[in-house]
C-alpha cells in the first residue's frame, strides 16, 4: 500500500516536527514493514503558472501551435502541440534551463520555430498519466508563481508491504497509519471534519437478507452535483497513491477508502429503486464495470437493486450503475460484509480489487456512517449546492461495541522481563486510541472497535501493543535457564542420519528428494494403475505413492543419460492403506550385462545394513512385492519371520522404462521397522590358544544347481570340529558348476590331532559321494 | 701361494663391486667363502703346509676371509637398505564417494546446534489432519492459508502439511509441559514452481515452553542459534509480524551476513536480512494442546531450510533440489 506524507501531516498536529523521510525504519520496527521511500517532486523545477495570451497555428503543421505566453513578467514563445490550448488559459510552464521529470529543458528551435520553454501535461509533471492536453489551472491562479507552491507536489510516497497489514485492517487508510505515526513520535492526532447530516428525510429502501455476511449497510442519496471535476490536489494525491483519476464522484469514493479504509460506492441515483443485500442464486451471470461477465454461486453475496443484481457485495459494481458523464444525483453505500465470505467470493471470481482487499482483513463496522459523513463533506466542498435528499439509512443489526480486556500486571513482566510502569502502560495504549483504567494488579483495557474485530481479543494481544511501542530492540536477551533431557524421538533423527551417511560413505551412493506423489507419465509409460489416495483438484501427478522404489525410477532415467551407473537412495514418506511410513530406498542401474554385479552389490548392501549396524542376522525368503516385479529374483528381507524390506528387481516394462539394455535393482526397507529394530549386544569370546585347520574342497556339481541347494547337502553334514565353512570361490564350466568350499576345524580344548583330521576329510567325503557330487582334487 | 690369496681377495672385491642384487651377492659370497670355495680348500690344505709357510699363511688366510666376509656384508646391508621401487609416484587418484543431499547436511548442522541447547528433535507425519495443521494452531475456518490454492487436500479428507508447525501441537500432545523441541521436516504448498517456488520444501520448527519464558529467551535462543550456524556473531532483530499461533507474533532479522549491517546490495543497504517468523506461543494454541496458559508460555520459531542451503551453498534455481540430478547433487561431500 503507497501512504502519501503530505495526507498524514493533515491528521497529526505540529506535523511539521516530524522528520518523514527518516520515521519509516522505526515504523518497520514498531509497525509493519516498510518497503520503500519514494521522494517525488524532486524532478520538478522552474516551474510557474503562465498564461496564454497569444495562440496561432503552425503554418506547416496541424497539431502545433504558436504560442506566447506571460508569467506577469515576461513573455515567452512556445511551440506546443496540446489540442487544448486557447488565448486565457492558464497552466504550468517550464521556462529555459527548468526541469520536468528530471530532464533539462532547453530554448531550442522546434519546427522552424524558437520555443523558449515547455506547457505541461500531468504526465510530464509526474502528477497523473494523462497526456491528452495541457494541464489547466483555475483561472483565477497567480501567474508567475512556482507550481509547487501552490500543489503538493513535492510528497514523500512510503510502500508499506500488504502482507504485513494483514492483521491490522484499521491501517488500511492513511487515517490509521497517522494514528501510529503519532504513537511512535508522541504527537496529537486530529479529528476528521465530517458533515452533519439531519434526519428530517426520507429513509432508503435497504434491506440486509443475510446479516452474517453483512453487518452494516448505509445508504445517503445526494443530488445536484453539478461539478464532476476532481481538484488537482486530490487527482496528485489519488495519483501518488496509485490510483487513476476518473471524476469527481469515483474519485471520491477512492479517497475515502484510502483515507479511512472504508471501500465505498456511488450508484447512479437515476437508476436506484430498492438496495437488497442478498446471496446471489447459483450459476446466475452478472457482467461487473470491467464490462467482464461472470459467473456467480449460491454463496456469493450480491447486492440487488429491484430485483436485478447491482452489484457483486465488496467487490466490484455492475455496469448498469456505473457513473455516467451526465449523473448529478447519487446513491452512496457504505457497508461492512464479512471478511470470509467477501475472500471467498474473491478466489472464485479470480476478481481482487481494493475493496475486496480491505473486506477480506474484516474491516470495522463502526466506520461505514463515519466514511459517508467525510464523503458528504467532501462533495459539499465541491458543490456547495448539494442537497441531501435522504436520511442516512443505516442498518445495522448487530452494532458492534468496545471490547474490554484484563491484562495481568505480571502476565506483562513474565512475557517481556521488563518493568513497566503504570504510566508507560496507560501512554503507550492511549496513544493508540484504546482507554485503560490501572487495576491494582491488572489493567483494564477498553479496545477501540477498529481494532477488535479480529485482532486484539485477550491479553497477549495487549502486550504486543505495549511491548512493540516500547520497541523490541530494547529487551535485553536472556539465556535459557530449563535443563531438559532428550525425549526417545531423539534417536530416530540420529539413525536417519547415521544410514544415510553409511550409504554415502560406504557404497558411493547418492541421496535424493524427491515428490510424494507418483509421476502421471511414469505410471502410463510402466502400463501401472495405482490405487491411493490423490490430491484433490489435479489430474496430473496426483496419486501418492505407496512404493518409494517406483517413484524414484524418473530420477534413475534422467540420470543414465549422463551416467553410465547410477546409485540413489532417499529415505521418505510413503502413504500405505491410508497412514504415513517411512521408507528407505536404495535403486543401483547399470548396464544390462553387469546385473550379477549390481544384484551383488545390493545384497551385500543390505546385509551390512543389517548385520553392520544392528548386528541382526537376515534371511531371505522368495516374494514379489508387487505385480511389476520380477517373480524369480526378489526377495522380502526377514528378521525372525518379520519382514523389514525387499530386495527387488523390476519386471521388463519398468526396466526398460529407464533405459534400453539396462539393469536395474532396488532395495526397500522399511525405515520404521528399522529403526526400532535394537541393535544386538554381542559378548565377548575368548580367541582359541589351539591352532585352526583350513581345508578347501572344490565340489563339482551340476550347472542348474544353486549354491542355495548345495547348502542344503553342507547343512545336515555334522562334525563337531568344524568351526566355520564358507564359499571362496566359484567356476563357472560349459555344463558343470565349481564351488569350492573351506572349512575351518579347530577346538577350544587341544590341538586336533592328525586322525581326527583325517576323520573329518573321510566322513566329508562319504558324505558328498552319498549325495551324488564330486570332490575335485 | 700368498700371491694367489692376494689375487683370490682382488677378484673377489672386485667382483662384489659389480653387483647390486641381494642374490648376487649372496651368490657370489657362496663362490668365496662356501664349503667349495677355493679360499675354503686352501684353508683345509693348510694342514699340508710346513710349520713356517703355517704361520705366514694361516693368519694371511684367516685374515682374507674376516675381510672378505666383511666386505660382503658391508654390501648386502648397502643393498638391503637402497632398496627401490621403480613406479610413477605422481599418478592422480580418484576417491568414489557419495553424497547427502544439502538438506541434510544443513538440518543436521542446525538440530546439532538446537541439541547442544538442549532440543530434542522430532518429526510427524507429512500427510497430516486438518486439526493439527489449522485447528489446533489457532488458524480459523476462512484463513486464507486453508484454501485450495495454497493446500494440498487429499481424496482421504486429510491433506499435506503446510508447515512444520503441526509437530508443535504434537508434541505438546504427547509430552505436556516444559518441553523444548525442534522439528525438520518436508512440507507442501500448492505452488507453481519456478526458480524460487517449490511445492515442496523444507522447515524447520522450534519450541520451548515453561514457566516464565520470555521473549528475551526467544532472543537468546535465535542469536545463538543464528551465530553459531553461521559461524560468526549474528545481531537479530524482532519486528512486529503476524501469525495465528503466536501473540505477539515477530518477524526476526538477522545483520546482513554479506556486509555484516554496513548496508549493501544483497540486503538492499538495510543492514538487515529476513530470516524467520516467531513469537510467544499463542494462549490458544496452548490451551488446544492441555497447557495452562496461566501457569506456562513459550515461544516457538520456523523457518525454511531449503532456504538457508540456498543461501549457504549458493544454490541459485531451488528445482535443483528435488530433481535428483547427480551432476549436480554430487558435489556435496559427507561432513
Amino acid at each position: 500500500m503507497l501512504i502519501s506524507c503530505n495526507r498524514l501531516k493533515k491528521y497529526i498536529t505540529d506535523a511539521e516536527d516530524i522528520d518523514f523521510l527518516h520515521l519509516w525504519d522505526d515504523f518497520t520496527l514498531r509497525v509493519a514493514e516498510v518497503e520503500g521511500v519514494t521522494v517525488k517532486g524532486d524532478d520538478l523545477d522552474g516551474v510557474v503558472t503562465a498564461k496564454i495570451i497569444e495562440c496561432e497555428k503552425h503554418p506547416e503543421s496541424d497539431k502545433l501551435s504558436l504560442l506566447k505566453v506571460t508569467d506577469g513578467e515576461k513573455e515567452y514563445n512556445i511551440v506546443c502541440g496540446a489540442p487544448n490550448v486557447r488565448v486565457g488559459f492558464v497552466g504550468v510552464l517550464v521556462k529555459d534551463g527548468g526541469m520536468v521529470s528530471g530532464i533539462k529543458i532547453k530554448t531550442r528551435k522546434l519546427a522552424g520555430y524558437p520555443s523558449e520553454g515547455m506547457m505541461c501535461a500531468v504526465d510530464e509533471l509526474g502528477i497523473g498519466s494523462d497526456h491528452d492536453g495541457i494541464l489547466e489551472l483555475p483561472s483565477d491562479t497567480p501567474l508567475g508563481v512556482d507550481f509547487k507552491s501552490l500543489y503538493p507536489v513535492e510528497d514523500i510516497i512510503v510502500e508499506i508491504d500488504n502482507k504485513s497489514l494483514t492483521n491490522r485492517p484499521d491501517l488500511w487508510g492513511h487515517y490509521g497509519i497517522a494514528r501510529e505515526v503519532c504513537a511512535i513520535t508522541n504527537h496529537e492526532l486530529l479529528p476528521i471534519s465530517l458533515l452533519d447530516i439531519p434526519d428530517d428525510k426520507k429513509d432508503l429502501d435497504i434491506e440486509i437478507a443475510n446479516p452474517e455476511l453483512c453487518k452494516r449497510y448505509c445508504g445517503l442519496e445526494i443530488k445536484n452535483l453539478v461539478n464532476n471535476k476532481t481538484p488537482l490536489e486530490m487527482q496528485i494525491f489519488l495519483h501518488y497513491t496509485g490510483m487513476r483519476s476518473l471524476n469527481l464522484l469515483v474519485d471520491v469514493t477512492n479517497f475515502l477508502m484510502l483515507e479511512l479504509g472504508q471501500p465505498m460506492h456511488a450508484f447512479d441515483e437515476r437508476v436506484v429503486k430498492n438496495i437488497r443485500v442478498q446471496l446471489a442464486n447459483d450459476k446466475d451471470t452478472f457482467t461487473t464495470l470491467d464490462g467482464v461477465e461472470r459467473t456467480l454461486s449460491k454463496d456469493t453475496l450480491m447486492i440487488t437493486n429491484g430485483d436485478k443484481y447491482f452489484g457483486i457485495a465488496g467487490i466490484m459494481g455492475g455496469l448498469d450503475s456505473e457513473i455516467l458523464p451526465d449523473t448529478t444525483s447519487v446513491f452512496i453505500e457504505s457497508a461492512c460484509f464479512d471478511a470470509g465470505s467477501i475472500r471467498k467470493s474473491a478466489v472464485r471470481l479470480g476478481l481482487r480489487t481494493e475493496a475486496s482487499a480491505r473486506y477480506e482483513k474484516s474491516l470495522d463496522p463502526n466506520m461505514c456512517d463515519v466514511a459517508i459523513k467525510r464523503l458528504a463533506y467532501l462533495l459539499k466542498q465541491e458543490n456547495p449546492e448539494m442537497e441531501i435528499t435522504s436520511n442516512l439509512t443505516d442498518i445495522y443489526p448487530e452494532p458492534l461495541l468496545p471490547k474490554t480486556v484484563v491484562l495481568k500486571k505480571n502476565k506483562l513482566k513474565k512475557y517481556t522481563m521488563i518493568h513497566f510502569t503504570d504510566e508507560e502502560v496507560v501512554n503507550s495504549l492511549t496513544s493508540l486510541g484504546f482507554k485503560v483504567e490501572v487495576l491494582d494488579d491488572a489493567y483494564s483495557v477498553i479496545v477501540p472497535t477498529y481494532r477488535a474485530t479480529k485482532d486484539i481479543s485477550m491479553d497477549a494481544d495487549i502486550i504486543e501493543e505495549i511491548v512493540r511501542l516500547y520497541g523490541y530492540e530494547n529487551i535485553k536477551e536472556v539465556p535459557l535457564k530449563l535443563e531438559l533431557t532428550g525425549k526417545e524421538e531423539d534417536t530416530v533423527w540420529n539413525k536417519e542420519y547415521d544410514v544415510k551417511k553409511f550409504l554415502a560413505s560406504r557404497y558411493s551412493l547418492n541421496e535424493v528428494h524427491s515428490y510424494l506423489w507418483f509421476d502421471s507419465d511414469l505410471l502410463k509409460e510402466c502400463h501401472l494403475e495405482k490405487q491411493n489416495v490423490s490430491l484433490l483438484g489435479k489430474n496430473e501427478n496426483n496419486i501418492l505413492r505407496d512404493d518409494l522404489s517406483l517413484s524414484l525410477l524418473p530420477m534413475v532415467k534422467n540420470n543414465l543419460k549422463n551416467f553410465d551407473k547410477v546409485g540413489i537412495f532417499e529415505i521418505a514418506t510413503v502413504i500405505i492403506n491410508n497412514e504415513n511410513k517411512r521408507r528407505l530406498s536404495i535403486l543401483l542401474a547399470d548396464e544390462e550385462k553387469n546385473m550379477k554385479d549390481i544384484y551383488m552389490n545390493a545384497k551385500e548392501i543390505v546385509v551390512s545394513l543389517f548385520q553392520t549396524l544392528k548386528h541382526q542376522k537376515i534371511e531371505w525368503q522368495k516374494e514379489v512385492p508387487d505385480g511389476y516385479y520380477d517373480e524369480n529374483l526378489s526377495y522380502a528381507i526377514l528378521i525372525k519371520k518379520k519382514t523389514m524390506g525387499y530386495l527387488k528387481v523390476f519386471n521388463g516394462v519398468c526396466t526398460r522404462y529407464i533405459g534400453k539394455k539396462k539393469a536395474l535393482v532396488a532395495i526397500e526397507i522399511d525405515f520404521d521397522e528399522y529403526v526400532s529394530l535394537p541393535v544386538l549386544e554381542t559378548l565377548y569370546q575368548e580367541v582359541s590358544k589351539y591352532p585352526t585347520v583350513t581345508l578347501d574342497y572344490t565340489i563339482l556339481t551340476s550347472k542348474n544347481m544353486k549354491y542355495e541347494d548345495l547348502l542344503k547337502i553342507l547343512k545336515p553334514f555334522y562334525n563337531k570340529f568344524v568351526k566355520e565353512y564358507k564359499l571362496v570361490g566359484t567356476y563357472e564350466e560349459e555344463k558343470k558348476m565349481k564351488y569350492t568350499m573351506r572349512y575351518i576345524l579347530g577346538s577350544e580344548e587341544k590341538t586336533l590331532e592328525s586322525k581326527e583330521i583325517d576323520k573329518f576329510k573321510e566322513k566329508f567325503m562319504e558324505h558328498i559321494t552319498k549325495n551324488g557330487l564330486e570332490i575335485l582334487f | 701361494m700368498k700371491e694367489k690369496v692376494l689375487k683370490l681377495k682382488e677378484e673377489a672385491l672386485q667382483e662384489l663391486q659389480k653387483l647390486n642384487k641381494e642374490a648376487d651377492v649372496l651368490n657370489c659370497k657362496a663362490k668365496y667363502l662356501g664349503k667349495k670355495s677355493k679360499l675354503n680348500e686352501l684353508l683345509s690344505s693348510l694342514k699340508n703346509l710346513s710349520v713356517e709357510e703355517k704361520k705366514e699363511m694361516g693368519p694371511l688366510l684367516n685374515q682374507t676371509k674376516k675381510e672378505l666376509e666383511e666386505a660382503f656384508s658391508k654390501k648386502l646391508e648397502e643393498i638391503n637398505s637402497q632398496i627401490s621401487y621403480d613406479f610413477d609416484e605422481t599418478l592422480p587418484v580418484y576417491v568414489q564417494t557419495g553424497s547427502l543431499h544439502p538438506i541434510t547436511l544443513v538440518a543436521k548442522e542446525m538440530t546439532d546446534i538446537l541439541k547442544r541447547m538442549g532440543f530434542t528433535v522430532v518429526s510427524g507425519p507429512e500427510m497430516e489432519e486438518e486439526y493439527y495443521n489449522f485447528e489446533a494452531l489457532n488458524i480459523p475456518k476462512d484463513h486464507p492459508a486453508r484454501d485450495m490454492q495454497d493446500t494440498y487436500y487429499l481424496s482421504n479428507g486429510k491433506l499435506l502439511r503446510t508447515h512444520t508447525s503441526p509437530n508443535q501441537v504434537r508434541a505438546m500432545q504427547k509430552y505436556g509441559a516444559p518441553l523444548k523441541v525442534c522439528a525438520p521436516g518436508r512440507v507442501f504448498r500448492n505452488e507453481d514452481m519456478d526458480a524460487n517456488h517449490e511445492n515442496t520444501f523444507f522447515q524447520l520448527e522450534g519450541m520451548v515452553i515453561d514457566k516464565d519464558i520470555s521473549i528475551s529467551n526467544l532472543i537468546y535462543v535465535m542469536r545463538s542459534l543464528l551465530s553459531e550456524t553461521f559461524k560468526k556473531d549474528v545481531k537479530v532483530r524482532l519486528r512486529p509480524g503476524f501469525f495465528p499461533f503466536t501473540e505477539p507474533s515477530f518477524e526476526l532479522d538477522c545483520s546482513c551476513l554479506i556486509c555484516g549491517g554496513k548496508g549493501c546490495p544483497t540486503c538492499k543497504n538495510s543492514g538487515w536480512l529476513e530470516f524467520c517468523g516467531c513469537g510467544m506461543i499463542h494462549p490458544n494454541v496452548l490451551k488446544e494442546s492441555g497447557i495452562d496458559p496461566e501457569e506456562y508460555t513459550g515461544f516457538a520459531f520456523g523457518f525454511g531450510i531449503t532456504r538457508l542451503a540456498m543461501m549457504k551453498y549458493k544454490i541459485g534455481d531451488i528445482r535443483v533440489l528435488n530433481s535428483g540430478d547427480i551432476r549436480a547433487l554430487d558435489e556435496f561431500e559427507i561432513e
